[in-house]
């Protein structure tokens, strides 16, 4: 079947089968960024927005997909840069590999939430599973990149 | 890939009814994906036919009245729950379990009839419905028929629904608005975690209930209690319907002691 997608604001047309999984269909589409973790739905790291909306990749097979807009992290380079130094300078990048999935919960978070409290940010990002950090410094990044949008 | 299927996505309960009934048992309902991917991909699953109930418009609705109460359809996820205010004002239980549910993101996709047909004993939806004594609402092609969900569940991942039909609606009555309610979650970790034992309770009209899950085959529940019912007394109509076993995530004994604990704080916190 062909599927037609508009990812990060450009239409693409791309052959996959029914049970390819939205992560394996943009991946071999060029779109590398989006990364390849449990394929279970529980790490968060394939997290993508589809219509602005997070979702787990993995667990969204391409037809389902057709049709819809969907933002992988170079569709928010801008505020993924600004939110990495936020990350960096709270040591919280480290091998990176869930970053991508983890900055685009983030920025979903933020459009959603207005103050969110530091529960509702843990609650909010307990799908993002993160083995380097132990998550207290990805915390800290993500209250203080918070703070900095009010100011 | 995951494993060869065709993709099949009506529009129309008909179209959804007659793919159903031409490919028979070949066929699995795709509502969220969360749970039918993972099977699929473990290998536990081989449809041929994958057919996917979201894209029936009617299948989105989540309609409340005060006469005919709170009707919760196929494609509603746990997050168009959360963020439903009349769900909030007035079954508040629907979404202290929803809350729970595994992860942001699959919030977004998981829906809580998939919660519920997936029939896992560790269902985080199934406390709440047991408790407000919801009914589930079959359809076919042959008709639809309605069952209380303390019927629904016949076993692990074991349901009453048949080849061809679809549970088309959760129907909460209106007998349980304002119910007041509380659920509790063991989990290894503090983050999203399949629960180690899940306990429920409602009270409304002087009739408490609880009920559990992850600590039998089924989710399951009690009869009908008397709200001013002391707590050593729920506890013990608690551990007349459990049956847990002993597995990966902990020991039967633990999971008996730690319903008693919830089943206590639980009532503590809704008599409060």
């Amino acid at each position: 079947m062909t599927i037609s997608l508009k990812v990060n604001g450009k239409p693409i047309k791309v052959a996959c089968n029914p049970g390819d999984v939205l992560t394996d269909v943009l991946r071999n589409a060029g779109f590398v960024e989006v990364k390849k973790g449990c394929g279970t739905g529980n790490c968060g790291i394939c997290t993508v927005l589809l219509d602005g909306v997070p979702v787990p990749s993995c667990s969204l097979i391409a037809g389902r997909a057709d049709g819809h807009e969907i933002t992988t992290i170079r569709g928010v380079e801008a505020e993924a840069k600004e939110f990495a130094d936020f990350l960096v300078a709270e040591g919280a990048d480290q091998c990176g590999f869930c970053s991508p999935g983890f900055t685009l919960n983030v920025l979903a978070m933020k459009k959603e939430l207005k103050s969110p409290s530091v529960d509702e940010i843990k609650h909010y990002m307990a799908g993002n599973l993160c083995r380097c950090t132990g998550y207290e410094g990805q915390l800290r990044a993500v209250v203080k990149y918070l703070e900095a949008q009010h100011e | 890939m995951l494993h060869e299927f065709t993709y099949g996505a009506p529009v129309t309960r008909e179209d959804l009814f007659k793919l159903l009934d031409d490919h028979g048992s070949e066929a699995k309902i795709l509502a969220g994906g969360t749970d039918l991917l993972v099977n699929i991909r473990n290998g536990i699953m081989k449809p041929a036919v994958v057919v996917d109930v979201k894209k029936i418009p009617r299948y989105r609705d989540i309609s409340y009245s005060v006469q005919e109460g709170l009707v919760i359809r196929p494609a509603v996820t746990i997050n168009d729950i959360l963020r439903n205010h009349e769900i909030q004002e007035n079954y508040p239980l629907l979404q202290e379990c929803g809350h729970d549910l595994a992860s942001y993101q699959i919030r977004n996709r998981a829906t809580a009839i998939g919660n519920v047909v997936n029939a896992s004993p560790c269902s985080d939806m199934a406390p709440a419905l047991l408790c407000l004594g919801a009914q589930a609402v079959i359809a076919s092609s042959n008709g639809t028929r309605t069952l209380p969900f303390s019927g629904f569940f016949t076993g692990v991942k074991k349901t009453v629904l048949q080849t061809g039909e679809v549970l088309e609606a959760i129907a909460i009555p209106a007998s349980a608005r304002g119910a007041k309610g509380a659920y509790k979650k063991l989990k290894r970790i503090n983050g999203h975690d399949l629960g180690i034992v899940g306990v429920a309770v409602s009270i409304k009209d002087d009739i408490l209930r609880i009920a559990v899950s992850s600590a039998a085959p089924t989710p399951v529940v009690t009869p009908d209690l008397p709200a001013d019912i002391p707590a050593e007394d729920a506890v013990a109509a608690t551990m007349n319907i459990i049956s847990p076993i002993s597995d990966v995530r902990c020991s039967k004994e633990y999971r008996e002691f730690m319903v008693g604990v919830f089943v206590r704080r639980l009532l503590a916190e809704v008599r409060k």
